[in-house]
């Protein structure tokens, strides 16, 4: 009897095998380099979002009222290069079926407890300066934040797996570290 | 907006716990950008050769109390290293010092030293700092080349976070001064330089003479060690030169 099913179980087990092992090849095969991320990409694309956001803004307020022509070139370059990297951040989360925040739940003003982020009182108290005094806030905003940045870039670049991703925390840590020094000569005056 | 980030960190820690050994992103907080402290002369890249501090010049943090530049321990030693030629920022006796804050931690004081002395301390009494923060010490006390120890005492951890600054007070401008002292005083002066230090090694300062590294010079009474080799002009003072003459 076992032989009996056996024999008629075999060539349709072996078509079924043969089957799943060509569709794990295909499912495999091709989009398995493409999925190589980990969760410390998705991190780095979520945070790096994030902390694209609040410098933008940072950036977008000290480009129209810094004094000091050397504050608006930075901001605006770096303006410029967020607008890339956003996205191609983004477009990596849609390829990972990832959100673009990491819990949504936590709504968009989650960072106004935390103390890593700007609260909305910052961004208003930097518009509400004047002269040295505006540059010298907007400078130092600007350094926190990329700062910040860079934690999460090194993270990326030292952890991550997505081999375009890890790239581009390359590329971008080598751009921060250049704008960085240039603030810190403008706060060094 | 780090609340948002606690899942992913916690499946990454999940998944591999190690990863965040070598990185960990929420320790830094912050550090004096002006006048530049030593970390922020690395940062900048105006010293070079400081190893990983260049990247993270707010992650100065270690148990409080210490009195060196890195605040104790084996990390970012090269800021206690003394022998490197830390640019002086030219000041006056008032200092505004200037900090980048990366994380605003409930504060209990800032505090600042010159050597063993604390000159200045201000109390906070537990509160979060702003987005920027500032503040202003007297340091008519001192003139010269002199190292300020900042000490940020976080109030809800063990820690503090440690910049050193390294300032020429009362030194004027660094840039080709309106020649200070050719001068020659119309009274006749008995002793016309009295040289007060008894720097046995040391010849008064002049322009034009090429000073080798460790040279001994007295200047308008006040004696100076060459930490560059260089050949002098006027308006490179040793008082005026604090990236060429340490004040000794």
């Amino acid at each position: 009897m076992g032989r009996r099913l056996a024999g008629t179980g075999g060539p349709a087990c072996r078509a079924a095998l043969a089957l799943l092992l060509l569709c794990l090849l295909a499912a495999c095969g091709g989009p398995a380099a493409e999925e190589a991320f980990n969760d410390t990409d998705v991190m780095f694309a979520q945070m790096g979002l994030a902390q694209i956001t609040e410098g933008d803004r940072v950036a977008e307020i000290a480009g129209s009222g810094a004094v000091n022509p050397e504050i608006k070139a930075v901001a605006t370059e770096l303006r410029g290069q967020w607008r890339t990297e956003s996205a191609t951040l983004r477009g990596w989360l849609e390829r990972w079926k990832r959100p673009v925040e990491a819990d949504p739940s936590a709504g968009a003003h989650a960072g106004h407890g935390d103390l890593h982020s700007l609260r909305e009182e910052d961004f208003a108290g930097l518009r509400a300066l004047e002269g040295a005094d505006f540059d010298r806030a907007a400078v130092a905003l600007l350094l926190g934040n990329l700062h910040n940045a860079m934690e999460t870039i090194r993270m990326e670049a030292t952890a991550g797996s997505y081999p375009e991703a890890v790239g581009l925390a390359t590329r971008m840590s080598e751009a921060r570290q250049g704008q960085i020094g240039r603030l810190l000569a403008l706060a060094a005056g | 907006m780090r609340r948002r980030f606690v899942l992913p960190a916690l499946t990454v820690a999940a998944v591999g716990g190690s990863l965040f050994v070598a990185v960990s992103p929420a320790s830094a907080h912050g550090y004096i950008s002006s006048p530049p402290s030593r970390q922020a002369n690395c940062a900048s890249g105006a010293v070079s050769g400081c190893g990983d501090i260049v990247y993270e010049p707010q992650s100065v943090e270690q148990p409080k109390g210490s009195m060196q530049c890195n605040g104790g321990g084996s990390r970012f030693t090269v800021l206690n290293d003394d022998s490197k030629n830390w640019p002086a920022a030219t000041v006056g006796a008032s200092v505004t010092f200037n900090w980048v804050l990366t994380a605003r931690h409930r504060t209990s004081t800032w505090e600042y030293f010159i050597g063993a002395k604390r000159v200045a301390s201000f109390d906070d009494n537990g509160a979060q700092p702003g987005a920027t923060k500032s503040h202003t010490v007297d340091l008519s006390g001192y003139r010269g080349r002199q190292t300020v120890l900042a000490r940020w005492n976080v109030a809800d951890t063990i820690n503090a976070f440690y910049s050193c600054v390294d300032v020429n007070i009362g030194g004027g401008p660094t840039t080709p001064a309106p020649t200070p002292t050719v001068t020659v005083s119309p009274t006749p002066t008995p002793t016309p330089t009295p040289t007060p230090t008894n720097d046995p090694g040391a010849t008064t300062w002049a322009a034009g003479t090429a000073y080798p590294v460790g040279t001994r010079v007295t200047f308008d009474g006040a004696a100076y060690q060459c930490r560059q080799a260089h050949t002098a002009l006027t308006g490179w003072e040793p008082p005026h030169a604090a990236a060429l003459w340490a004040a000794v």
